[in-house]
């Protein structure tokens, strides 16, 4: 077993082995009940499949550091199954397969730049920066007046996204979305 | 940061459960914080202070207070806990705890509910009627296997599958022998109940242990496994040992004021029910 961290080291964010996949920490709680031992409660998602596990650590207990490497890398193009991608420091190319990236993919627009996980040398998963900006290809006409809280049409942007946006959003503008919610965050000039 | 309030509705609930008890005939007992021995206890770390501990509960001075003839008592302030630290634990908080002679855990069951019922009266937050399950039912129905014999094993269990399903207002009933502290055992259970709301532990009642040999016999118990542990062991107090062995029969709870009133407002930090330390 290499490096360990013990539950006092715990946060979000947290990159951990356990049973030979690598995981991320996304929830932790101090418990213990009144006449018993202490414990942290944790969620962990799985960074290859995507599952969120439930695990109990007692205090004290240690957990295996995942042996993670993220570099920057620059989206390339698409090649069948393989999503080729350029490492800014090193200019090695890259190729990941399509299910390990899932619907993260629909974000790829050409030089986007992403973070890319590798466990134990090998790339796992990327990390979309929180918002990007992208073009509206496709939406409905704005109602000229409409100023109705809340009312949203869909926008098709040029990466194939769809998101909701407000009425008075046009055809052609600039939107800035948040990868994580899949939401409209405002229009940039 | 500070909710103006926040703090109205703390001193509203403060007042709601002195009425209650001062109501019932309870005495208030302002204790010593600063104390001979902090505990009876394998899992709880005291604070050290100038040759002499600070409490982690009011129980060992309301117990010597029960001896004297005082047969309703209440405290109600600080307490002190090293090495908890999170959204439910804090290193010093407040515990109301409450001992009454000539009844055990069933009438305690009676005061919380009651007392539970003029709280939320008071605060405008309604109380639903409290559930009742035992300790061995909660197991099978949530854990669904067997009770481990490692007793690390047992809280594991019951911290991951009990508690978060313990949502609504739920007397645990009848725990396990080896989890009995200060209270009497008959059989292989504990006549120990705990209070959970929310998936949070609320409160901690006994029938009292009388019988000062057992009592004894659980503190050495207790202090050759902190050794064990390479914690520090808790002083034996004579006087605790001698009260325990002097008053009648009694029932007692200890119930955690800041966990009550975040569990009530439904917030998620008991360090939004007070103003931090």
């Amino acid at each position: 077993m290499g490096l360990t961290y013990q539950t006092s080291d715990f946060r979000n964010g947290l990159k951990v082995e356990l049973d030979g996949d690598p995981y991320v920490m996304t929830y932790f709680q101090f418990v213990k009940p009144g006449k018993g031992t202490a414990f942290t409660r944790t969620k962990l998602k799985n960074l290859i499949s995507g599952n969120v596990i439930e695990r109990t650590f007692r205090s004290g207990e240690t957990v295996a550091q995942a042996d993670i490497e993220e570099s920057p890398m620059q989206f390339l193009y698409e090649d069948g199954d393989l999503y080729q991608f350029m490492d800014m420091e090193s200019y090695e190319q890259v190729g990941i397969h399509s299910d390990l990236i899932g619907d993260d993919s629909d974000y790829l627009i050409d030089n986007i730049e992403v973070r890319v996980l590798k466990f134990k040398g090998r790339p796992v998963t990327i990390d979309l920066p929180n918002f990007i900006e992208d073009e509206i290809t496709y939406c409905e006409p704005g109602v000229k007046g409409n100023t109705a809280q809340g009312a949203t049409k869909p926008a098709t942007l040029a990466c194939g996204k769809t998101v909701n946006v407000p009425l008075f959003v046009e055809q052609g503008e600039r939107i800035k979305v948040d990868t994580r919610t899949h939401s409209y965050v405002s229009r940039v000039k | 940061m500070l909710e103006p309030g926040l703090l109205r509705t703390r001193a509203a609930l403060l007042r709601a459960l002195r009425s209650w008890l001062d109501a019932q005939g309870f005495l208030e007992v302002d204790v010593p914080v600063r104390v001979r021995s902090p505990a009876l206890e394998e899992h709880l770390e005291a604070f050290q202070v100038g040759g002499a501990w600070l409490h982690t509960s009011p129980e060992f001075a309301l117990k010597r207070v029960l001896a004297a003839g005082l047969g309703r008592v209440y405290s109600l302030g600080p307490c002190f806990r090293d090495d908890e630290h999170g959204r439910h634990h804090g290193a010093e908080f407040t515990m109301l705890e409450w001992y009454r002679l000539g009844t055990d855990y069933r009438g305690i069951a009676q005061d919380l509910e009651a007392l539970l019922q003029q709280v939320g009266g008071d605060l405008g937050v309604p109380v639903p009627a409290l559930e009742h399950i035992s300790w061995a039912r909660a197991w099978r129905d949530h854990v669904r296997s067997p009770v481990p014999a490692d007793p690390v094993e047992q809280f594991r269990g019951w911290v991951h599958h009990v508690e978060p399903a313990l949502q609504r207002p739920t007397l645990v009933w009848d725990y396990p022998a080896d989890q009995a502290a200060f209270a009497t055992v008959r059989g292989d259970r504990a006549e120990r109940f705990e209070l959970y709301w929310k998936g949070v532990e609320l409160a901690n009642a006994f029938t009292e242990l009388r019988d000062p040999g057992e009592l004894l016999v659980r503190w050495q118990a207790c202090n050759a496994h902190r050794r064990a542990a390479g914690r520090p062991p808790y002083p034996i107090d004579d006087r605790v040992v001698d009260a325990v062995g002097r008053h009648g029969p009694a029932g007692g709870i200890a119930v955690g004021v800041d966990r009550l009133l975040m569990v009530l407002l439904g917030l998620s930090d008991i360090h939004q029910a007070r103003v931090p330390g």
